[in-house]
């Protein structure tokens, strides 16, 4: 496994911070968003990507979501202690929940300005004539969503199967889903799987905004901004990051004495179909994602020890996370902690999944709950064990991993300890 | 579980016009749908030709209540998802499923469990229209320059609520599952032109696996707009032969000078075998296998050799269990953009090997020019009519073949088409090679 994110440029760093309860949140210092009705997010502190890449000049071009990737896909391979020449390139596959690149608003906003006539509307003339002398070609490829997971084939000569999918907030949970399927099927015997993107960018925050979806709330204390299930949330924190795994067929890792960190055993996807703006009341798409990974895993409800909530701090999500964790869980349902590492790591959006379930494989490996900071006030309808304040020893066997995806994608992956 | 997985539905919105047997027509008669650019005025761009789709209704055909819900979000439906939700809804009405009576409040598709229907989209990252960013960009001005502080306060607060959800990749998905109530499994591929082929690489995994048993699997894209011809153009890809539209996509001629910038949609619905034959619905052909791989040559490059198109080929023949020899025709990419077609005919002919010298291969990008993540799925619709025929289209506008391609490719008159399984390709320049091999069914 290897992540960057606004917690640490490593795995073990994040999730040391994610255990204290450090809060990733901060001002943007990445643009001027002094303005900006949101006017902080959780950034991945600075890193130069050289150590990762064997060409750093391959990567003069790149936004900040191939960086991540190319950071925390070196981290993960070196931690799978694998080499070029000791795996078969053909099959292996590269899954990515990957977002678009970050565009050159500047120069976006003055090819516009070049061409707005008096009518109010934009000529393709007046665009051309500043747009084709300042955009630059190599920038303007690199922006294209499928360029992390393209970069990552070149970088590493993996030549099998290649997927980049953006289900909004779900993508690297359904990017890891998936990849199960590919080395379940047989079709290859590895994939590096995960996420990376960056919404930290003018129009990023913009949209998030515009759609009240992220808090504007606590700017002089941005770390208290991220609320998951509190009565006081306001909406998410936006965060950037990128989290990479090699998974592998079980018995090709046992014949080439990997040491393995945990056994992806349940995938479980589903659709709300409800309306655009809005989750389904009842949770009825989470809760079927959930049953569907349960019973791809073979197991009941009752196996679960602990839920990696999607739980991203809005009034809605959150309330209806719960439901549908009710309704899957039964009473049980107050017996499981569930935790949202949103709280102080802020939402990742197609990072998001492989991150937390990252978090979840840790979990499991030193017997710790991570915490659901910033849970001051219990709201009525968020009555469940969010786990919060403080990281919290458990036994920790088998996760569950939500994500849930703006347009109603909903994807959840059973993870357990691996016993031989 | 391994299930397998029939085609029971086509759907395709392309610039030849509305429907599959649109495609196929125009590919039958060889009549382009490459014209000058009328979307937005291109006299400055190097490339100003493009398959632009005429007019389509995404409400068309559909049910009253649906025609509701398309025509009140349509203004927040970039005309990529536009394009998706009308392929998604040719599709699904071709199955002949029965709809559901909209006025004895019946759910739509009342014979299906929605919960094991789901879809696979091949999408594309959408640009903003021009004009919803003026005012706002207007708004931001400071001291004669745009400025982020301006656009914090005053720019911002210009735009539309719902603007990003016009433009997120995954909303072709969204709002095609809220029409016709796909509960199941949904993802959105953003792989460039393989996508289509992916998503139904996808597609019929899921239903082999026994997750889902009706799924969508479609591609749509939209590259006729300012910012992505731009895009092209700088990165020269883009054709600029201006003055010939109709000549100006040549697939695997040696006059050809770039991708023809195009749009549009289009859709199969797979179906678990055992559900379609138990409801006695029409087949259209049977995904026998598929395959992916990826470039290692770099993000703006393809392999010479065509070592990616070569595996996925491989892949899926070996995954329909058959052999070059058995392939009644190659439906090739082929979008005319010499690095691109190249790699293409390259590893088509490696992976035929000795039967490179007869497969008939074919192509259609110099009917529509290159639809992007529509690719592949629109080639596959077609062909499903066309091979009704017994005969194999020509490849539109190539005339004289790359020589030492090594294929066969169908020039100036069609060929016989002997056996009825196809195998489509697509590729995606620095990255993804899809390719599927389909049985298709010519009775019916």
């Amino acid at each position: 496994m290897g992540s960057v994110t606004p917690l640490g440029l490593t795995v073990e760093e994040t999730w040391a911070n994610l255990l204290a309860g450090k809060s990733g949140i901060r001002p943007i210092h990445i643009f001027d968003a002094e303005t900006f009705p949101t006017t902080f997010a959780a950034q991945v502190p600075d890193f130069d990507v050289a150590p990762y890449v064997k060409d750093p000049a391959a990567y003069a071009k790149a936004g900040r979501n191939i960086r991540f990737a190319m950071a925390a896909a070196r981290m993960a391979w070196q931690d799978a202690r694998l080499k070029a020449g000791a795996f078969d390139p053909e099959r292996t596959a590269i899954y990515l929940g990957s977002g678009e690149g970050i565009l050159d608003f500047f120069t976006l906003a003055d090819s516009i300005l070049a061409g707005l006539g008096p009518d109010g509307k934009v000529s393709a003339v007046g665009f051309a004539e500043v747009g084709f002398k300042r955009f630059d070609a190599l920038r303007e490829l690199e922006q294209e969503p499928n360029m992390p997971a393209n970069h990552l084939a070149a970088e590493y000569g993996i030549a099998g199967p290649n997927y980049s999918c953006l289900t909004a907030c779900a993508a690297s949970t359904q990017a890891i889903g998936e990849s199960m399927d590919l080395i379940c099927t047989g079709r290859v015997d590895m994939v590096m799987a995960g996420g990376t993107h960056s919404m930290i960018h003018p129009l990023g925050v913009t949209g998030f905004n515009l759609l009240t979806a992220i808090s504007t709330e606590h700017k002089d204390e941005p770390w208290r901004a991220s609320r998951p299930f509190d009565r006081d949330r306001a909406g998410f924190v936006l965060g950037e990051g990128s989290t990479v795994m090699i998974l592998e067929e079980l018995g090709r890792a046992q014949a080439r004495g990997a040491r393995i960190w945990a056994e992806l055993v349940g995938f479980g996807s589903s659709a709300d179909a409800y309306r655009m703006t809005d989750i389904h009341p009842e949770g009825r798409g989470p809760a079927a994602a959930m049953r569907a990974a349960l019973a791809d895993a073979g197991i009941g409800a009752d196996v679960i020890d602990y839920i990696s909530a999607h739980g991203t701090g809005t009034t809605e999500n959150d309330k209806v996370e719960t439901m549908a964790v009710k309704m899957v869980f039964g009473p049980r349902a107050h017996q499981v902690p569930m935790s949202s590492v949103k709280s102080t790591l802020g939402h990742l959006i197609a990072a998001a999944g492989a991150t937390e379930l990252a978090t979840c494989v840790l979990a499991i490996r030193d017997q710790v709950l991570p915490p659901t900071m910033n849970l001051d006030t219990p709201d009525p309808q968020c009555d469940l064990d969010y786990v919060p304040n403080a990281a919290r020893k458990a036994r920790v066997e088998v996760c569950l991993s939500n994500s849930f995806g703006f347009g109603g994608q909903n994807d959840s992956l059973v993870v357990r300890r691996f016993v031989a | 579980m391994n299930r397998r997985v029939v085609i029971t539905g086509l759907g395709v919105v392309s610039p030849a016009g509305i429907g599959a047997a649109a495609l196929a027509d125009a590919v039958r008669a060889g009549r382009s749908a490459v014209g000058p650019v009328t979307k937005f005025d291109a006299s400055r761009y190097p490339s100003r030709i493009a398959g632009e789709v005429r007019e389509f209704d995404p409400s068309d055909g559909v049910r009253k209540d649906q025609g509701r819900y398309v025509k009140k979000m349509a203004k927040v439906m970039a005309v990529d998802i536009q394009l998706a939700v009308a392929a998604a809804n040719l599709a699904v009405l071709d199955t002949g499923l029965p709809l559901g009576d909209a006025k004895a409040d019946e759910a739509v598709l009342p014979t299906i469990d929605h919960t094991r229907f789901g879809m696979v989209f091949g999408t594309g990252f959408i640009p903003t229209e021009l004009d919803e960013l003026a005012a706002p960009t207007a708004a931001s001005v400071r001291d004669g320059k745009f400025s982020l502080k301006g656009w914090g306060s005053d720019g911002i607060p210009k735009m539309f609520p719902l603007w990003l959800l016009k433009y997120l990749p995954n909303m072709h998905a969204c709002h095609t599952g809220i029409l016709w109530d796909a509960e199941g499994p949904s993802n959105s591929l953003t792989v460039s032109d393989a996508g289509g082929l992916l998503a139904l690489d996808e597609a019929s995994r899921i239903i082999a696996r026994g997750a889902a048993d009706w799924m969508l699997a479609g591609g749509a894209e939209s590259r006729v707009n300012p910012v992505l011809m731009m895009r092209y153009c700088l990165l020269g890809r883009l054709a600029t032969a201006n003055d010939r539209p109709a000549a100006a996509s040549r697939p695997f001629d040696l006059g050809r000078t770039g991708h023809v910038a195009a749009e549009g949609a289009a859709v199969l619905v797979l179906e678990a075998r055992e559900a379609a034959e138990k409801r006695v619905a029409r087949i259209y052909g049977e995904v026998l296998g598929t395959g992916a791989a990826c470039t290692t040559a770099g993000v703006n490059a393809c392999d010479a050799d065509g070592r990616a198109v070569a595996l996925a080929v491989r892949q899926a023949l070996a995954a329909a269990g058959i052999e070059p020899r058995d392939l009644g025709a190659v439906i090739a990419h082929g979008p005319a953009l010499a690095m691109h077609d190249r790699s293409e005919a390259a590893g088509l002919a490696a992976a035929l090997g000795q039967a490179a010298k007869s497969v008939p291969v074919t192509a259609m990008k110099g009917v529509t020019g290159n639809m992007g993540a529509a690719s592949g799925l629109a080639e596959l619709a077609a062909i499903s009519l066309l091979a009704r025929d017994g005969r194999l289209p020509p490849i539109l506008n190539c005339e004289r073949p790359d020589a030492e391609a090594g294929l066969n490719f169908v020039i100036g008159k069609p060929a016989a088409m002997v056996r009825d399984t196809v195998l489509a390709t697509t590729n995606a320049i620095g990255g993804q090679a899809a390719a599927a091999v389909v049985r298709l069914i010519r009775a019916s």
